[in-house]
């Protein structure tokens, strides 16, 4: 909302001192720096960016809104719009769907609630349906319309509902909600399992649905989008039923594709809305890259630690801070770090809090006030705090750690720096590849464009989850689709099944109908957040046995299997017993200085290939993956020294999916100088900055892909998904003539990863090189090509041979360039 | 490589992996399923009904005639429906105990005119909008007998008509009776007109659902150990009240999948039973209902055991009729301690008359129910310190019996935990100094009574 600034003096004497304070930190984090200056990729401080102040642009309110909630807005201190408001109401008046990208606090929530509001003015009859990922986000956003309705004054027959309908609403005030709200906010899981099935009860809702808005798109991504994507496809069907269909108003924060995104999701036209009108502070980014401590194993000094002394920094001036850990343990640890630095005696109100998904719903709450008001100085986060929670405005945003991708350090960095005052930004880099890559090679992160973020609606898994939920809800034409996907083969197997019957004699496909011939309620075998539903739970044996934790599918076998260590809130539990049947682990707390890493084989089998390049090197196809828990390893704490080993005889996963595969033609194999030992070094050297490059051009994480060296018929089998390191070969192992690497997506019937891979494949080995060569150790290192004792003292340079053979360019001569 | 509908038979299947195994199976099992269509004027002749037709398709209706003189189990049809249709003030003490629905509360309780009672047979527990109703069973009541009526669901494509000649039937009747309507076969059916977005006909209708009194009735019941706490299913419920055996009854877990194994090979013979069960169940219902309302009629004079002398006096008490429920707890109580071998339930009989008195303004006789049971051995710990509590109150505050007050007060301390001993120990040392005042001065004040 545009508040027009006419600073008080004191106020500005506050601006001015933090001003001051800020320019203090960063002196002495990049001392005698100029604020523009040359990236420095071998220092410390690898690269400080002034990204600079950009100054607000209005438009008018659009004639035709109702004057009553102009005047509640002008009275809440907006006398004008930003441009990028008015825009988007223009498009919706428009009658077209829209996505608004504009940045944190450019008062994109505006920019559907105008909408919406003024529509609801008009007519009260009319309804919308907010889709959240979070129920956090929900509440925080019923508040804000709260004040907003408040604000108009529209009281009695004319008061707007405005309700949350979630797993949390009490089942006696959910009837009301169905007929009185005329704006649910819910998320994609309740609409899923809790509304869609129930559909009759929400009659009015569906009759009356003129807006769909879906906050924070860029969250639906991989499995979780391509759920949604057909939960919108029955929600689109539910509301033909009814006699609707909805406009959408989507806000995501930037990434390479929203309107396609937008596009894939809900299967309809998007404009986009990206031009902010909002004004923005200047804001300070830099790169920090904690300095080596043994160069010739690659080790540095510990990034929390560094981040533990930079947010040290603006803390001490008085500054607000943010820092954001990549895990809950981290979180942890960082915030008794800086808990221990600033925060006074016992019982004196605490500067520094950690905040968290476990966190109970009321310490949220009360945290994110203490930040808003601006008792609580220092918070450090995990993710929980990127989405839009509000909790004002911030100084300092510190990342302990690369976020991933280029979207989520924008999103975390815009945390600071909400109000047109001066800000910065600080990433801290870890050890990890993928985080090296991006602190050496700071171009790569500031003038790329955002990732894409990619859905695979139509994974024959996942969309036949959700034709059985259709089918449940609303019966199929004979010559019906679901969203863009014929789906009558689909529903001719559920019938084989018994899951659905057609009916109807005619011969006339419109005529006839698949019914849902099931007692099963569908919705509730899916989850959306995962590909199958089925979990294990982790229970506790230590004293009366309590569930303490549940898991995924995918990673049960690898996280809890008999002996491993698991953790929880940094405490530590040994797994007795594995009920794989019974999907149960029972574990026992236990004090030891170790924890498990699972050794995980996996084998891979070609099934069909869709695509291959000219030279049959890079290929696209279906392949068969075999993975097996074969081991595992004890690593001590802070050490990481392996010490020790155990084996398991676990049943075996299996899977098709989709995958990208480099074949090494015999030739290049026969070019390569050295062993067969070490040639076979090179290529699984060469594999594992592969896959971390991968990740990072992909936007996912990192348990989204598989790797495996496959090399033909004797197998040298390599990591699945979800392990860091490599583990040892059995015994030694001879490559076939043409080793292939294989990346996969990680999910059963594939996510959508593995064809824009191949279509990547000379940016990736480009890439893979720049991040091998870039790398400061001499013989292979964890962040290059994988830790020496697992790779071999020739793996780096093999590897690197390699690549020059399979015609990586070279990026030696312009390393501190944009490498790709 | 599999083909695509191979590889969907293996998620479908739960392979999850998109392997092939057992798709073969599927496929031949689905092929003998699909062997024939319903033909609805072959299953009306199957199930001795007829087509009923209408514009949105068509439906099969059943008519069953169960007359006067028939006999179910021990009872006789005629005797059964004479307590129903004879005793409408017993009907209004159930609608009263539990009225039909907010938007109805503050109707004029109903009579037992056009009275008729409904129960279905559907594809699911589940709920939403994939559990459909494929017979929707009627029954209304007449000196003569009871005449049941059945709509059976040809095909899915059919359920509008369905509705509808339903709907012409049940508007304009009277009350509407059911056995756990309320949560299943009500919002159920509403769903489904709902799901037609047409005006479902039991909108505003009486409804009284039997599960509940029934459950006070009938859910404990006395045995030589002591009282056993019963399934409350109308099977068990018609089997103990008139002997009702059942011969071949299909099991409930059934009959969705006779109803799909119909729809796919249009052989109705094995609905037939599905069909029996339903009206059975509408006949027992009448049962049930009779038999309640024999209760109220009679007072505890037509009860059979204590349990069932408990359950009255709460129907009466929830209806709003204090002097018949204290009678029947009375009965109740007198029953237990003459059988004195549960005193769990004694006690709890004893405290709802002690409360439901104290309601009545009648503190004197309240007093007398709690000292039953603050001195019954073996009662819950629980209620004896209640009954202990109220009669120190009582004697405190009420009578003034300051001596009477401190003994309970004693007793409630030596017997309290440790969350009301705080309270007890209050209330003992409040009462030590009200007997120091009065030693200290007038003897016969009673100037505490207003505290």
């Amino acid at each position: 909302m545009a508040t027009h600034d006419f600073a008080a003096p004191a106020a500005l004497r506050t601006r001015e001192k933090k001003e001051v304070a800020l320019q203090g930190a960063l002196q002495v984090l990049a001392p005698g720096e100029a604020l523009d200056r040359p990236d420095t990729p071998d220092e410390v401080v690898t690269a400080v960016r002034r990204l600079p102040a950009i100054p607000a642009r209005y438009a008018p309110y659009p004639d035709g809104l109702t004057p009553r909630l102009v005047d509640a807005l002008r009275r809440r201190g907006a006398t004008e719009l930003y441009s990028h408001q008015a825009e988007a109401y223009a498009h919706v008046a428009a009658g077209r769907n829209i996505v608004v990208t504009t940045p944190t606090a450019s008062g994109k929530t505006l920019c559907y609630n105008l909408p919406v509001l003024d529509a609801i003015l008009k007519d009260a009859s009319t309804r919308a349906l907010y889709l959240f990922p979070t129920k956090a986000l929900a509440q925080d956003q019923m508040a804000e319309l709260h004040e907003l309705t408040a604000a108009i004054g529209a009281t009695g027959d004319e008061e707007i509902g405005v309700h949350t309908y979630d797993g949390d609403t009490p089942q006696d005030a959910r009837r009301a909600i169905r007929s009185r709200a005329h704006i649910v906010l819910s998320n994609p899981d309740m609409l899923h399992s809790g509304v869609l099935p129930h559909h009759p009860k929400w009659a009015k809702l569906f009759e009356n649905l003129r807006f769909i808005v879906i906050d924070e798109l860029h969250a639906y991504r991989g499995v979780f989008g391509s759920h949604l994507a057909n939960v919108l496809r029955r929600l689109q069907r539910v509301c033909r039923h009814y006699g609707s269909s909805p406009q959408i108003i989507c806000s995501s924060a930037t990434i390479a594709n929203p309107d396609g995104l937008a596009e894939r999701l809900a299967e309809q036209p998007f404009s986009l809305v990206s031009e902010s009108g909002a004004p923005r502070g200047e804001k300070f980014f830099v790169f920090v890259n904690p300095p080596v401590v043994n160069r010739e194993l690659g080790i540095r000094r510990s990034y929390l630690a560094e981040a533990r002394r930079v947010a040290g920094e603006f803390l001490r001036r008085q500054l607000q801070v943010i820092v954001f850990a990549q895990s809950r343990l981290a979180t942890e640890i960082l915030t008794t770090y800086l808990k221990d630095d600033f925060d006074d005696l016992p019982g004196m109100p605490e500067k520094i809090r950690g905040y968290r998904g476990g966190y109970l719903p009321l310490r949220r709450r009360e945290i994110e006030k203490g930040l808003r008001e601006g008792q609580v100085r220092g918070v450090v986060s995990t993710s929980a705090l990127e989405l839009g929670i509000d909790i004002g405005a911030l100084d300092v945003s510190i990342m302990a750690g690369y976020p991933g991708t280029i979207a989520a350090t924008w999103q975390r960095a815009g945390r600071a720096g909400r109000r047109a005052a001066r800000s910065a930004a600080v990433m801290v880099a870890s050890s990890a590849p993928v985080d090296q890559f991006v602190v050496r090679h700071p171009s790569y992160f500031f003038d790329a464009s955002a990732e894409h973020a990619l859905v695979n609606p139509d994974n024959l898994n996942i969309l036949v989850s959700h034709v059985k939920c259709a089918a449940f809800e609303l019966p199929f034409r004979g010559d019906e689709s679901f969203g863009r996907v014929n789906v009558q083969e689909v529903l001719g197997v559920l019938q084989e099944a018994g899951l659905v019957h057609q009916s109807g004699h005619d011969e006339d496909a419109a005529a006839q109908q698949w019914h849902w011939t099931s007692e099963s309620y569908p919705a509730d075998a899916v989850s959306l957040r995962s590909v199958s539903s089925d979990n294990f739970v982790v229970v506790d044996c230590t004293g009366e046995p309590r569930i303490i934790a549940e898991t995924d599918f995918t990673s049960a076998l690898t996280m809890l299997h008999p002996k491993a260590i698991y953790m929880v809130e940094a405490k530590l539990f040994q797994v007795d017993r594995l009920d794989f049947e019974g999907r149960k682990a029972y574990v026992r707390a236990v004090d030891c200085d170790y924890y498990t890493d699972a050794i995980d084989y996996s084998k891979v089998t070609i099934l069909d290939t869709f695509a291959h390049d000219a030279e049959a090197v890079a290929h696209h196809g279906e392949v068969h993956v075999v993975s097996r828990v074969v081991g595992f390893k004890k690593i001590k704490f802070y050490t990481n020294e392996n010490v020790g080993s155990g084996e398991l005889d676990l049943p075996e996963q299996q899977m098709h999916t989709t995958a990208y595969w480099l074949e090494v033609p015999a030739a290049v194999m026969a070019a390569l100088p050295g062993t067969p030992d070490d040639r076979r070094d090179g290529v699984r050297g060469m594999a594992y900055a592969m896959r971390n490059v991968a990740q990072l051009l992909l936007m996912c994480d990192q348990r989204d892909l598989g790797l495996s060296v496959n090399a033909g018929d004797d197998e040298v089998p390599a990591q699945g998904a979800g392990t860091v390191t490599l583990p040892v070969p059995a015994g030694p192992a001879a490559l076939s003539d043409t080793p292939r690497v294989f990346l996969y997506d990680a999910y059963p019937g594939g996510i959508g990863f593995s064809a824009p891979l191949y279509g990547m494949h000379a940016d990736l080995l480009t890439r893979s090189r720049a991040l091998i060569e870039g790398c400061g150790c001499e013989q292979g290192c964890p962040t290059c090509v994988g830790p020496i004792g697992e790779i071999g003292p020739r793996g780096k340079s093999m590897a690197l041979h390699l690549l020059g053979l399979l015609g990586a360019e070279a990026t030696q001569a312009a390393r501190d360039e944009v490498p790709f | 490589m599999s083909s695509l509908a191979d590889r969907l038979r293996g998620i479908v299947a739960g392979v999850g992996t998109g392997g092939v195994g057992g798709a073969g199976a599927l496929a031949m099992r689905a092929a003998a399923a699909e062997a024939g269509r319903v033909v609805p004027s072959e299953a009306a002749r199957v199930l001795g009904g007829v087509v009923v037709s209408h514009e949105a398709g068509e439906a099969i209706r059943v008519t069953r005639h169960y007359p006067a003189a028939m006999r179910h189990g021990r009872v006789t049809l005629g005797d059964v429906l004479a307590q129903v249709l004879g005793a409408p003030e017993a009907f209004a003490v159930l609608a009263r105990a539990w009225p039909s629905s907010p938007e109805v509360a503050g109707a004029p309780t109903p009579s037992v005119d056009g009275l008729w009672l409904l129960d279905l047979e559907t594809t699911g527990l589940a709920g939403g909008a994939g559990t459909q109703a494929f017979l929707i069973g009627g029954a209304h009541l007449s000196a003569e007998g009871i005449t049941v009526e059945q709509w059976l669901l040809p095909g899915f494509e059919h359920e509008r008509a369905l509705l509808a000649v339903f709907a012409e039937w049940a508007r304009e009747r009277g009350a509407l009776v059911t056995f756990n309507g309320k949560s299943f076969d009500v919002p159920l059916i509403e769903t489904r007109y709902q799901f037609h977005r047409t005006t479902s006909p039991l909108a505003g209708v009486w409804h009284t659902d039997m599960l509940h009194p029934a459950r006070r009735l009938w859910r404990l019941q006395g045995s030589a150990y002591g009282p056993t706490e019963g399934s409350c299913s109308l099977g068990t419920l018609e089997q103990r009240l008139a002997g009702v055996a059942r011969v071949g009854d299909v099991p409930g877990a059934e009959i969705p999948g006779r109803y799909f194994q119909f729809v796919r090979d249009g052989q109705a013979g094995p609905l037939e039973p599905v069909l029996e069960h339903n009206r059975l169940d509408l006949v027992s219902l009448v049962l049930v209902l009779s038999a309640a309302m024999h209760r109220i009629t009679h007072g505890p004079a037509g009860v059979r055991d204590a349990y069932e002398a408990l359950g009255l006096a709460r129907v009466y008490e929830r209806a709003g009729q204090g002097a018949e429920a204290d009678v029947a707890y009375g009965a109740a109580i007198r029953h237990l301690e003459q059988v004195g071998r549960d005193p769990a339930t004694l006690g709890e009989a004893l405290r709802r008359q002690a409360l439901l008195r104290r309601r009545q303004g009648r503190a004197a006789d309240a007093a007398a129910s709690w000292g039953a049971l603050a001195s019954l051995r073996g009662a819950p710990p629980a209620l004896r310190r209640e009954a202990r509590e109220a009669l120190a109150i009582f004697h405190e505050h009420r009578e003034g019996d300051l001596w009477a007050a401190r003994q309970h007060a004693h007793e409630l301390l030596s017997d309290a935990r440790d969350e009301v001993r705080e309270a007890a120990q209050h209330r003992l040392h409040r009462i030590e100094r009200k007997l120091q005042a009065r030693s200290g001065a007038d003897l016969l004040g009673s100037t505490d009574r207003a505290e």
